[in-house]
């Protein structure tokens, strides 16, 4: 798929077919797709735990269960367990920020040098900043968030459907015996969905011109309809839910799997 | 035992319950059958449908809470009553949805796992 369309197909699916397994190298891709994606000073707190779902003992799945991500879980075949470990800014002190360094990424045309980091960036902005947990926290959750995200874009790329929970962040790390100084960010639940991909049409979202603005607050950007109509084309901007026949297909979930109506 | 004065339709949760279903499906829900499982399940409980929304939630100054411990000892309840209902598994299941929508329709937010 183009990336504009994986962009538009993107729903949040909360009917998985429960049976049919996901490729090992569909996960791979999601995996290196995160792996891929734009993180601060290079640190890379994204991690991930792989769970196939019918592997994990009954009594672990039971403990991963919220009230509202109990069905899913259940459904998805394959949980993906996101964690910001907190400990690598101090264990790595700047060194694949000399990485960048070395590979030309940053150049000392805009100020950058490995003495620069050394004397600077890491002991008097990246440490202290770990110190400061509250801000540390939001900042590398933020971070990893953006890599969660290029992970839940690729399993739609790859044909899958994905949808991220918030899960028990302690008795995440406790199930799956993490260290310390990792917490629990969300899990993405992944499988073949077992609702349309349209599933029931692309998510209301609020006007366009609430949300960005143009050179100061509040000055709306302005939506140009020209652009929409390209995005349409390109199958980014989808048609709205609910599509016609969402409820009858809801009905037809709820029979298959004897779920509540 | 029953502990339950009235015809079952005619309490306030049963109501909304209807009034939910309607509104989520845009049909008049069939209330016989849905009404006699609820009655099934109260009479197992002891306490009328009223009753058993308002053990779920409590009033804060913020306003409505659900209470986590009441959620959870109904939805152990509602697995009890499953394994009472004479039939196939599928009837069961059924029977047990019914009073899971009954709360969900009251704003109880409730799941089933997943079968078929």
């Amino acid at each position: 798929m183009e990336f504009k369309e994986v962009v538009g197909t993107r729903r949040s699916i909360r009917f998985f077919d429960p049976d049919k397994p996901v490729e090992r190298d569909k996960i791979q891709v999601i995996l290196e797709t995160a792996r891929l994606a734009s993180c601060a000073v290079n640190a890379h707190w994204l991690r991930a735990v792989v769970v196939e779902r019918d592997k994990l003992p009954p009594e672990k799945l039971q403990m991963l269960k919220t009230p509202v991500a109990a069905l899913a879980l259940d459904m998805a075949p394959v949980h993906i367990y996101f964690f910001v470990d907190l400990g690598v800014v101090n264990r790595i002190k700047g060194s694949r920020l000399k990485e960048l360094v070395d590979t030309g990424a940053l150049a000392p045309t805009h100020g950058w040098s490995h003495k620069f980091v050394d004397d600077f960036v890491y002991p008097q902005i990246l440490e202290p900043m770990t110190k400061n947990l509250e801000g540390y926290i939001a900042a590398a959750c933020a971070d990893a968030g953006g890599a969660a995200q290029n992970a839940l874009l690729a399993a739609f790329d790859e044909g899958l459907g994905a949808c991220l929970n918030t899960p028990n962040p302690m008795l995440t790390k406790q199930v799956f015996g993490v260290p310390d100084d990792w917490i629990s960010l969300w899990v993405l639940l992944v499988g073949y969905p077992a609702e349309s991909k349209e599933a029931g049409g692309q998510r209301p979202r609020p006007d366009f011109e609430e949300l960005y603005f143009d050179g100061e607050y509040p000055k709306p950007f302005k939506r140009d309809p020209a652009v929409v109509e390209r995005l349409k084309a390109a199958k980014m901007i989808q048609a709205p839910a609910p599509l016609p026949g969402r409820t009858e297909e809801i009905r037809r979930l709820a029979e298959q799997y004897d779920l509540p109506m | 035992m029953t502990t339950v004065p009235q015809d079952i339709a005619e309490y306030e949760t049963v109501r909304q319950w209807a009034k939910g279903l309607a509104e989520q499906w845009g049909e008049t829900p069939e209330m016989v059958q849905r009404c006699a499982t609820l009655q099934s399940f109260v009479e197992l409980v002891g306490k009328d449908p009223d009753t058993i929304i308002a053990d779920c939630t409590r009033e804060v100054e913020s306003g409505k809470r659900i209470r986590i411990k009441a959620r959870r000892e109904y939805s152990a309840k509602i697995e009890e009553f499953q394994l009472t209902v004479e039939g196939e598994p599928r009837k069961q299941s059924k029977a047990a949805n019914y009073v899971r929508s009954f709360f969900i329709h009251n704003g109880i937010f409730m799941q089933a796992g997943v079968s078929g």
